[in-house]
């Protein structure tokens, strides 16, 4: 009887839930070597594990109020764990997640309770509200604020870039990378399947802000300097892919939302965990002062490289398939009325191209490229990560190719159609094996070509020069690719986007509000007790007022 | 009268005794005061779980002093509300006592210290067993008298300014709330609770009725600190000792003012709807700006106390919703914030007996330097902001809930931002103070005494555990009971003249 009250545990918790196992187990190996010995690895290790447990008791939960405590938990783990960073900015990136997180979790206790109070019941299993009642409008919105947050979509993502840039790599590809983004779409999945009835005006608001969220993440993205923090505003974005599949509606652009889901948390860690080896070796994570390290780190570079491609939608890799699935779902929604499908369809193509440039910037950056003269510490020419950080990211990367390959035959099959009531058909024409071998030999015969063109002399090979001189003559004379689209910032139009970018943080938003209000009513205490008894007076007035006249 | 009344005294008497004997020979031996302030505090304890233990839901212990029977006499009544905030109370000056022993250390004259704190302890005892209005006011003033003298003891100049202040503001209190108390005894010509509200049923003159429930709004509502009657808290409270500090904020505002003030209105006057409307008006104002004046402040301990003042809104909000919900979640947010705040005050004191600062911008970085502290801090300061599955979150769901279930929607949403808010305001104050590196300043800090690390350790276990209390079959031995009482109404009367 209880159990059936507690637990409700069907193919969408099963496969939230493997997920959030799989992850913690990954991450656990990668942080015995990534985290510093002294300094508290007990505190740490405990709370990785307790962020799993409360991370699983949310996803396996049937019962509203366990929900709510369980995700409120995550939310303080995340928060103690974003403390074990040492960087300086720290404690403030910790408050502000804390404060984003934890505030949103408290207008999803008032969608709970509203739920609670329009069905008179806190189960899972027997709720199916019409969003037609403004009631059970508000608890939606209520709800959605925490899923948001959680997952870092617009407006509720600006913790995720400091996390990202602040914590610890493991903490991040853990919780915001992987298992916070899990945890919000799993929830936004749980409403949309069960426990509420779309409507298409609530679908376009979805739709809308995973456009949204793409396009300006994307841009932003372009823009960064710090490669955790180019990585954290790419996870933001590909969320909105997330939202965009499952505000379609329509069952296949659900069942590719919620595989972008997975397919995000497999490359997003993969490149945090091969971007924390990096980050170890050079003990930097600015861009500007990395480079060339393709040859010192052959396998980590081929990790990052099959990351970077598959978040970009690159086939045969997994993220091609996911986000293929959702273009479908846009154009399948589209065919039942409305205009703005193309709109959608545009932006989500735009964003994939905002990846792409994204990554590409960040991999020439990082691992090609001439390597920087003013690097802090280069511990020598060979490999020298040790294996539980190397382990992580070459599994995540070969899952990446798996997934891909194997797309009908593993993930969707046993993962993501059972969650469906009924599996969706597939109207466009994409098998991926068949894709790959053609790939395959498509890459075979250009590198047949350049073999064969390079073999054959007529090539002229000579050093990088500027100015006719090369570059090992001035070391100062480097290009990194850190700033390959600054440029963009000087366009017309988007000057004044990253000036409203800059501002529209709601954490910042909201802390002027609160300054602005409190200074007036600060002023107003001035110590004297004459002012105080006088305030007593006003207040007797109001009371006589109240409650005498009539 | 069977043995169980006879318990009701105690809990004046006790403390009184106390409070003399330390008065007289406690200057003469040394470490008695002490001794006397954890025997007479833990004896209550005691007492005051027997109590508990005695009570039943459907009906109440009176104690007739002397035997003269009511109404002529003066009678103590104990039932679910009043064993409820007698635990609560007696619990947190149990942990004050303790911690005062390593924390007093830097003060001279602990005797009168302790008198005064045994003192203000029978008055706040004698204001929840009071039968009568006269005894109620009697106590509240010989509480309210010994705070004023407590947050005097530092004797510096700001602490003498702040207890002139509040004296002054709290005699306005009390020469509103005996105004209120004569033109009522005027009416009915009595004085006991139960008397007067049977009286009260059958009178028709509803103008001069809502006269004197302006009267003790006004006063009680001063006691409670509600916005504007506030401005004596920020400075009061955090002139006190740290101690002293955290029984004002956790403890004395509740008895003195919220409970004295539903115990008349619901139980005696009857609730009107306009007077509940307001209260939940009234809360509303208090929640929001007392964590609006809460966030920019330095010194941590008028943050605290512009804290309570929001907290102390939430109560009142609960209150005004009059649902049986409602007074669950005003039980429970009471013995919640009792406990939170009181340690967060501990927390305060700590800080500033390892490192003499409270200002929030000079700390940094304490964390590692004073752990148990740290932890302390951390489960209090979740509480307060509501995080689960800490005691308060369950406390401002079950409010949230009775305001949904009330339909008062824009109060839930309301109470939900004040929430947000000081989740944020307490992310501050952890961030200020412990988190970072510490600076060079704090290197030498060192980690407070055994028994201040106890104190604050037994209250942070039972602000994480509070939750528990909802539980069923716990829930109605303490909670239910008492928010019982309130829900009770009128009908309180009929109870007490039952059982003589």
């Amino acid at each position: 009887m209880l159990e059936q009250q507690i637990f409700y545990v069907d193919a969408l918790a099963r496969t939230t839930g493997a997920c959030i196992v799989f992850f913690a187990v990954l991450t656990l190996l990668y942080s015995w070597k990534a985290m510093p010995k002294n300094g508290g690895r007990l505190g740490y290790n405990l709370y990785l594990l307790l962020s799993l447990a409360t991370a699983l008791g949310a996803v396996l939960t049937g019962h509203l109020v366990v929900l709510l405590v369980c995700w409120g938990l995550t939310g303080v783990f995340l928060y103690l764990l974003i403390g074990y960073g040492t960087k300086e900015r720290t404690p403030a990136t910790a408050k502000k997640a804390f404060i984003i997180i934890g505030g949103t979790d408290a207008f999803m206790m008032l969608g709970v309770v509203l739920i609670g109070q329009i069905t008179g019941s806190f189960n899972m299993a027997h709720i199916h509200l019409s969003l037609a009642e403004p009631a059970a409008l508000l608890a939606f919105l209520c709800l959605l604020a925490g899923v948001l947050a959680k997952a870092g979509v617009l407006p509720f993502h600006t913790w995720v870039p400091d996390t990202a840039e602040d914590a610890p790599t493991p903490v991040t590809a853990f919780l915001p990378a992987a298992v916070d983004k899990l945890l919000g779409i799993y929830l936004l999945a749980r409403m949309v399947l069960d426990l509420f009835v779309m409507t298409p005006g609530m679908n376009a608001v979805l739709l809308a802000l995973g456009a949204v969220t793409i396009a300006v993440a994307g841009v932003m993205m372009l823009m960064q300097q710090d490669f955790k923090r180019l990585l954290a505003f790419c996870a933001i974005s590909q969320a909105g892919y997330v939202l965009l599949g499952i505000g379609t509606g329509h069952p296949l652009g659900i069942a590719g939302g919620l595989f972008h889901m997975v397919n995000h948390a497999i490359y997003k860690s993969c490149l945090f965990f091969s971007g924390g080896a990096v980050e170890q070796r050079v003990r930097t994570t600015d861009m500007e002062r990395m480079g060339g390290l393709a040859r010192p780190m052959p396998v980590i570079f081929t990790c990052f490289l099959i990351g970077a491609l598959a978040v970009s939608g690159v086939p045969p890799l997994n993220g091609f398939v996911s986000k293929w699935m959702v273009y479908q779902g846009i154009i399948e929604a589209g065919r039942e009325g409305g205009g703005l499908w193309v709109l959608w369809l545009a932006v989500a193509m735009f964003g994939s191209a905002l990846t792409l440039a994204g990554m590409m910037k960040t991999v020439h950056a990082i691992f090609l490229g001439q390597p920087s003269h003013d690097r802090p510490a280069d511990t020598g020419p060979h490999e020298s990560t040790p294996w539980p950080m190397s382990f992580p990211p070459l599994l995540l990367a070969s899952l990446s190719i798996l997934f891909g390959i194997g797309a009908y035959d593993l993930p969707l099959k046993y993962l993501i159609f059972p969650i469906l009531e009924q599996a969706p058909t597939f109207p466009g024409i994409w098998q991926p094996t068949l894709a790959t071998v053609l790939i395959l030999i498509a890459i075979g015969g250009g590198m047949m070509f350049y073999f064969l063109y390079r073999w054959s002399k007529t090539l002229r090979q000579t050093d990088v020069f500027i100015g006719g001189e090369t570059l090992d003559a001035v070391p100062g004379m480097r290009v990194s690719g850190s700033a390959f689209y600054d440029s963009v910032q000087e366009l017309p139009g988007f000057r004044s986007f990253f000036v409203l970018a800059g501002r529209s943080d709601p954490y910042e938003l909201a802390a002027r509000i609160v300054t602005r209000l409190g200074g007036p009513l600060r002023d107003l205490h001035n110590g004297i007790l004459s002012t105080y008894l006088s305030w007593c007076l006003l207040g007797m007035g109001v009371l006589f007022a109240v409650l005498l006249l009539r | 009268m069977s043995g169980n009344s006879l318990l009701i005294p105690c809990f004046v008497a006790v403390p009184l005794a106390g409070a003399f004997l330390n008065s007289l020979v406690g200057r003469r031996v040394r470490a008695l005061p002490e001794f006397l302030g954890a025997l007479a505090a833990f004896i209550l304890v005691g007492l005051s779980l027997m109590a508990l233990q005695s009570v039943r839901a459907d009906s109440v212990w009176v104690y007739q002093v002397g035997g003269w029977k009511l109404p002529l006499g003066i009678s103590l009544v104990l039932d679910g509300l009043t064993a409820f905030m007698l635990v609560t109370v007696n619990a947190v000056a149990f942990a004050i006592v303790v911690y005062a022993r390593d924390y007093m250390e830097r003060y001279t004259s602990k005797d009168l210290f302790y008198t005064l704190l045994l003192l203000m302890l029978a008055g706040m005892n004698g204001v929840l067993i009071a039968g009568d209005l006269f005894n109620l006011f009697v106590f509240l003033e010989i509480a309210a008298v010994a705070s004023y003298a407590l947050v005097a003891f530092g004797t510096e100049r700001h602490e003498l300014e702040a207890a002139f202040k509040y004296g002054v503001m709290g005699s306005v209190a009390s020469l509103f709330i005996l105004l209120g108390i004569a033109l009522l005894y005027g009416m009915t010509s009595t004085l006991n609770l139960a008397d007067m509200s049977q009286s009260l049923a059958g009178h028709s003159e509803a103008d001069l009725l809502l006269m004197v429930s302006a009267l003790f709004l006004m006063g009680f509502g001063l006691k409670t600190a509600l916005v504007p009657f506030h401005a004596w808290l920020p400075d009061a409270h955090p002139s006190a000792p740290a101690p002293i500090s955290a029984m004002l904020s956790g403890v004395l505002i509740k008895c003195l003012g919220i409970y004295a003030l539903s115990r008349i209105f619901f139980n005696v006057i009857g609730m009107s709807p306009r007077v509940l409307t307001l209260l939940m008006y009234w809360g509303a104002l208090s929640m929001m700006a007392g964590v609006i004046l809460a966030m920019g402040q330095r010194d941590l301990k008028r943050l605290l106390a512009y804290s309570t003042i929001s907290q102390v809104g939430y109560v009142v909000l609960g209150l005004g919703l009059g649902t049986p919900l409602g007074f669950l979640g005003v039980v429970l947010h009471l013995f919640n914030h009792s406990i939170a705040k009181a340690l967060l005050f501990l927390v305060s004191g700590a800080l500033e007996y390892a490192t003499g600062t409270r200002d929030l911008h000079n700390m940094g970085g304490l964390r590692s330097r004073m752990p148990v502290t740290h932890t302390a801090s951390f489960v209090a300061a979740m509480s307060i902001a509501g995080m689960p599955p800490f005691g308060g979150f369950w406390s401002k769901l079950l409010i949230i809930m009775a305001a949904v279930e009330a339909g008062h929607l824009g109060f839930a949403v309301w109470a939900v931002i004040v929430s947000v808010l000081t989740l944020a305001l307490f992310a501050g104050v952890m961030k200020n103070i412990f988190w970072g590196e510490p600076g060079l300043r704090w290197q030498g800090v060192r980690e407070v005494p055994g028994c201040m690390q106890a104190s604050m350790l037994a209250l942070a276990l039972f602000s994480l555990l509070s939750g528990t209390l909802l539980v069923p079959g716990i829930r109605e031995k303490f909670l239910l009971q008492a928010s019982a009482a309130l829900a009770q109404g009128t009908n309180y009367a009929h109870m007490i003249m039952s059982q003589i």
